[in-house]
């Protein structure tokens, strides 16, 4: 079992590091974190947390189009162009594929935030000198939701094609981070029925916002422990049940 | 519906109860004695098509058995259910009824196709990869370890002439290459079962060689061997017996040997005219410059032809098929299927 779950992981994280669309969006990244240094000088007095606040976003945005160009073709790709049959003609099961291959993003956004963060951090350490950990905890919280997102656009890419489920997949990650809003907007102005679908809605989108500490870490408050936890435990229930729920529907799924 | 023409298949040569070496490797695999390689009853399956996802029956009530050992040919038309019917047994696509077993157990049991090696038609791989890398992906999904990968990858891609080419990346391979790489990867981990689907197809005549001879060294070694083709004389060079599909409905089932028995062979030969009596009477003979060209109806005939030559001294020019019994019945089949259609 591990040793298939850990072969598709490498496959599936070798391909995505030798797919130029992967480099490209990574130079893309480190170009941002780049032009933060050069930017933040025209920034009087608030230095430090304009540079913060541009890399932590665009790692988290180059994290989203890696997950939504690359999680969406993943699988659709091996269906479309075939590759896929001679792997489950082996003793693989339809679920450990997908975990494989789940599994395999995953690691390609770790190293990938990895790299990000490590220039980020050596950015901020020469430049302004004003380097915190708690800077790291907002790293690894964007790969909290980066992962489930990551088995959004699984589950979705078990369903329909590549493209519909691109714009799904940020379609969820549009209402994961309102969903709070959304359902006070219902409970204050909506008819019942219309509370009913907001709270629906707020249920069955993942909260995305669990995993948004950007602000807090830039304006230095304090982020207590308990809420990594929380939001690692949400991580893993959500994107399990996802990936389950993929597994199921793939489960069905004809080949050829 | 039509009628099956079926044979009961000889007894398979030497049923085993293990195979021998592992290519390139040291392991010994069992497999359970008298279970059949493969057992297919009443496999059916259906196809949505069209806006309004019309049902259209793909294959029907197919049935055969695979003894262990046997080299096994599926033969059809473009569209006769052949590939259907190799990615029903693979649970590649979900069969609408019936029940696969392969060596006694379920099909869907993904642990049922660790003994199987799949050569899809038109194979196609991650383009990333080269052909070592590949090799190396699947041995790794077939749980191999290091210093059987070590041993048993370089000897497969000898096996399969892509020794120079280990290294490229597969987007740089012809098709002939692909179809190489892919009975490589098939031949991984010394499978008692090979599934090939159009093993032959996209390869020049010096590949089709070479692949029927690997596929003949195969045979001796005593794997299964299961092949789809609607060529005729490939058939007839490797197959022990061959099941016809038709409109996806298996339409006849038959030992080769028995079909050789019906092939029409012709014998050219030189003849002086003081040896040309008498004994050719009953035979068809036509001339062609200085050469009689005699017909035989079937091995035996043949046999007694060629046995009758070299008593009396004949120069053999050669001996060909006039036409082939598998051939015959295939057409005979076909046409069955267009008039009942």
């Amino acid at each position: 079992m591990m040793g298939t779950l850990t072969t598709l992981a490498y496959g599936t994280f070798r391909e995505t590091v030798r797919d130029r669309l992967f480099y490209l969006v990574g130079i893309f990244g480190f170009i941002m974190l780049a032009s933060t240094a050069v930017l933040s000088p025209l920034t009087i007095g608030a230095q430090s947390k304009i540079m913060v606040d541009v890399g932590l976003a665009a790692m988290a945005a180059f994290g989203l189009l890696v997950v939504v160009l690359v999680g969406s073709n993943m699988i659709r790709k091996e269906m479309d162009k075939g590759t896929i049959v001679t792997i489950l003609a082996r003793p693989v099961g339809r679920r450990q594929y997908l975990i494989g291959k789940f599994l395999g993003l995953n690691l390609t956004l770790a190293c990938m935030l990895a790299l990000m963060g490590g220039l980020f951090s050596l950015v901020l350490l020469v430049a302004p000198g004003t380097f915190s950990p708690a800077y790291l905890g907002a790293i690894y919280m964007a790969l909290l939701e980066m992962v489930v997102i990551n088995a959004v656009v699984v589950l979705f890419s078990t369903c329909v094609s590549a493209p519909l489920a691109a714009v799904a997949t940020l379609g969820v990650f549009l209402i994961g981070h309102l969903s709070q809003s959304i359902r006070d907007f219902g409970d204050m102005q909506g008819t019942p029925l219309q509370q009913k679908i907001f709270a629906g809605l707020y249920y069955l989108v993942p909260n995305l916002e669990v995993f948004n500490i950007r602000g807090a870490v830039v304006h230095g408050d304090p982020i207590a422990l308990a809420q990594f936890g929380i939001a690692t435990v949400y991580c893993l229930g959500y994107a399990a049940l996802l990936v389950i729920l993929a597994g199921a529907v793939f489960r069905g799924k004809g080949l050829r | 519906m039509q009628q099956v023409v079926n044979i009961p298949p000889r007894t398979a040569p030497d049923p085993r109860t293990e195979t021998p070496k592992a290519l390139g490797g040291s392991e010994v695999q069992h497999t359970p004695a008298g279970v059949p390689a493969l057992e297919v009853v009443d496999l059916t399956r259906d196809f949505r098509s069209g806006f309004r996802r019309k049902r259209q029956r793909g294959i029907e009530g197919i049935s055969f058995s695979v003894p262990p050992g046997i080299v096994f040919a599926l033969l059809g038309h473009n569209g006769a259910g052949k590939t259907t019917t190799i990615n029903c047994i693979l649970d590649l696509v979900h069969s609408g009824g019936g029940r696969v077993r392969i060596f006694g157990r379920e099909h869907t049991e993904p642990s049922a196709r660790a003994a199987v090696g799949y050569l899809p038609e038109r194979p196609y791989f991650f383009e990333h990869l080269s052909g070592r890398e590949l090799l190396r992906f699947s041995a790794g999904l077939l749980h191999m370890d290091r210093a059987r990968q070590a041993k048993e990858i370089p000897e497969i891609l000898a096996t399969v002439g892509l020794e120079e080419a280990a290294d490229q990346r597969l987007r740089k391979y012809s098709k002939g290459m692909l179809q190489r790489i892919g009975l490589g990867q098939a031949l991984l981990g010394d499978p008692d079962l090979l599934i090939l689907d159009e093993p032959m197809s996209g390869l020049d005549p010096v590949g089709r060689r070479q692949v029927r001879e690997l596929l003949q060294g195969l045979r001796d070694r005593g794997k299964t061997i299961i092949f789809s083709s609607h060529i005729v004389p490939d058939i007839e060079m490797l197959a022990d017996e061959v099941a016809i599909l038709n409109r996806g409905r298996l339409v006849a089932h038959h030992p080769l040997a028995d079909l050789n028995r019906s092939t029409l062979y012709e014998v050219q030969a030189v003849i002086p005219s003081n040896r040309e009596p008498q004994v050719l009477e009953g035979y068809t003979l036509t001339r062609h410059g200085g050469a009689v060209h005699i017909q035989a109806d079937g091995v035996e005939e043949l046999n007694g032809l060629l046995t009758l030559g070299a008593e009396r001294r004949w120069k053999i020019l050669g001996v060909g098929t006039r036409r082939s019994g598998l051939e015959e019945l295939f057409m005979q089949t076909r046409d069955q299927g267009e008039a009942k259609s």
